[in-house]
């Protein structure tokens, strides 16, 4: 009876209380730490995005911020270039880059494990190429600005509040959609072929395809992720999508812990929000964080969230284990 | 101008092929990419830059000196990120690389500062070939250099003991050790071979292109371009891939764009993948299952 509800505080009481915590983070944080934390709840959207490709499917990808940017200059094109409304041009932009990394997907995933990981440093280098060089979609090099604020129907939602808001919600349909896929059948074959792709193949999983819809659906969140960034910034411009934006998520998932969406917001949260608070630092700030990287890396290789679950699981066993000698 | 153009053009891609030789060797080693090759060279020319305008010594010992360090720096790198990491998953090796270049830039920032810094060049002048072609005899320099590096590696993995125990330990560590090799020093001596090679191309590189330390970022993405091309895992190739990435951005620059040289190059990265996987020089690969 105790153990259920131990589960049942770790199940539902724990995340109810972050969920009612988040909910009231706008009323008590200043303007300037909120729009930190709006691009961080921007970032995990990415980092999920690195979930689902490396933690699910097993692939690494190195070309997740340019996923990003195309995502961003198809929004910042729908609403500027065709006055498409702001909601339209988000749904539109994730499908767009879903279906843009889908059809790479087939593409690049006829290249298997580094191959693949190499590609994808290669379609970073390109798409940022293009970012910087493409004058008539993405501006060049003096980038988009003037990109209008999100809004839904008639209503403007321009204050940072608002934008936290829309992010956050955004953020918690992914975070559940993650888990919805995770149970799916499309969610174990991807994890299938990131345990044994000869053994997926055997038992009737197309890996080619499975794999590009990885992609796609890391896309798709991408996709969403750069429209809400071209709404919330208002301006873009080649720097924010490079090769080191793309390393930065994957230092992110692996800080937390690749196996779980939790995991990916603890390494995403902690880098960000690690950043702003250690600001008078900022002369050291980054050797302590590649250092701190390092030494996470070798005390433990699973991650955070990783580690902490294994800690969690062993004191399950053990006190299951203490229960079954005392019968 | 073509002449001109192919002189700087196989001296910047024989630099390439130093650093992507520095990449293949520890990929053939420990089987992962390091991300922080990059880092090597940037922090090769730092060394050279403190040997030869802090304390005074010639260009030639400095160089020397400065790639011994970067052997000694090779070898506390596997020590710090590979070693006790050895046992996990190749991503959180790549992820502790990439720690560690973190920590290499800005170590190098915290010690010599931002502003681009030069060191001596090798050979003053320049000559004029064919009339009208201007080439700097440090271009010509680097390509001596480098080349006689290359042999000499070459010769050291091929022809001696040493090299012997390394391909050994390359190719199944676990049975380099159960005939006695030491792995632990067969695979420190591949990294510390691997961060000289690196470092002495940053010293070469440091004259033409002022040394700062964001430029291992670009040159680490050239010579992992060169290694895809030129074949993954072969030496050879990456010495043909560096020269082939070091000629296309030459003449891509001159001839096509120069903004769009690094796209492309990467251009050529992707189209060798899709129709070529193992590169102009690689061998079938055998997947594991």
């Amino acid at each position: 009876m105790k153990q259920l509800n131990y589960k049942f505080v770790i199940k539902y009481i724990l995340p109810g209380l972050f969920l009612a915590f988040c909910l009231a983070i706008p009323g008590f944080t200043s303007g300037y730490m909120l729009r930190v934390l709006n691009i961080a709840l921007i970032t995990y959207l990415c980092v999920l995005s690195l979930y689902v490709i490396l933690g699910m499917c097993g692939q690494n990808s190195f070309a997740q911020a340019g996923l990003w940017g195309v995502g961003a200059y198809m929004a910042a094109n729908f609403v500027m270039k065709m006055g498409a409304p702001p909601l339209a041009a988000l749904l539109l932009s994730s499908l767009g880059t879903a279906v843009f990394a889908f059809v790479l997907g087939f593409a690049f995933f006829r290249l298997r494990q580094y191959y693949f990981t190499f590609a994808s440093v290669g379609l970073m280098a390109i798409l940022n190429g293009l970012f910087m060089n493409w004058n008539e979609v993405t501006g060049g090099a003096l980038g988009i600005t003037n990109i209008p604020s999100f809004s839904i129907g008639g209503a403007i939602i321009k204050s940072e509040p608002g934008n936290f808001y829309v992010i956050f919600f955004i953020c918690l349909a992914a975070f559940f959609l993650m888990k919805v896929l995770f149970n799916s059948a499309l969610g174990r074959s991807f994890m299938a072929i990131r345990d044994n792709e000869i053994a997926a193949n055997c038992l009737g999983v197309n890996s080619l395809l499975t794999k590009s819809i990885a992609f796609g659906i890391s896309g798709a969140l991408c996709g969403a992720a750069g429209a809400l960034y071209a709404f919330l910034a208002g301006y873009l411009s080649y720097q924010t999508f490079t090769f080191q934006q793309s390393t930065m998520y994957l230092i992110m998932i692996m800080l937390g812990g690749t196996m779980s969406p939790s995991g990916a917001l603890i390494g995403t949260l902690i880098i960000s929000l690690l950043q702003e608070w250690v600001r008078p630092l900022q002369n050291y700030m980054q050797f302590i964080y590649g250092a701190g990287i390092m030494i996470l890396m070798i005390v433990q290789p699973e991650g955070i969230f990783g580690g902490g679950k294994a800690i969690y699981d062993k004191y399950l066993k053990h006190s299951k284990t203490a229960r079954t000698e005392a019968d | 101008m073509n002449l001109q153009l192919l002189v700087s053009g196989v001296s910047t891609g024989v630099v390439y092929g130093l650093i992507a030789m520095g990449m293949v060797l520890i990929f053939r080693a420990v089987g992962v990419m390091n991300f922080a090759q990059g880092e090597f060279l940037m922090f090769g020319g730092y060394l050279c830059y403190t040997l030869n305008r802090l304390l005074h010594l010639p260009i030639g010992l400095s160089l020397i000196l400065a790639s011994l360090l970067m052997g000694a720096v090779g070898v506390i790198f596997m020590r710090t990120s590979y070693w006790p990491l050895r046992n996990a998953q190749a991503r959180a090796i790549i992820v502790s690389a990439m720690g560690a270049s973190i920590v290499l830039k800005e170590g190098a920032r915290l010690i010599w500062g931002s502003i681009p810094v030069t060191v001596e060049r090798v050979v003053n002048g320049s000559t004029t070939l064919a009339g009208s072609a201007v080439v700097q005899w440090q271009y010509v320099a680097i390509i001596v250099i480098s080349a006689m590096i290359m042999a000499l590696v070459y010769l050291l993995l091929e022809k001696t003991f040493i090299g012997h125990i390394m391909q050994a330990t390359a190719q199944d560590q676990y049975m380099a050790s159960l005939v006695g090799i030491p792995v632990i020093m067969s695979i420190g001596l591949t990294f510390a071979l691997s961060a000289f090679l690196t470092g002495i191309g940053g010293g070469l590189l440091a004259p033409l292109f002022f040394l700062n330390n964001t430029m291992g970022a670009t040159a680490g993405a050239k010579a992992f371009a060169a290694i895809v091309i030129g074949g993954f895992g072969s030496v050879q190739g990456a010495i043909i891939g560096g020269l082939i990435v070091g000629l296309v951005e030459a003449f891509g620059g001159a001839y096509i764009s120069t903004t769009y040289q690094l796209v492309l190059i990467y251009v050529m990265l992707v189209l060798v993948l899709m129709f070529r996987p193992q590169g102009i020089f690689g061998g079938k690969i055998q997947e594991k299952a």
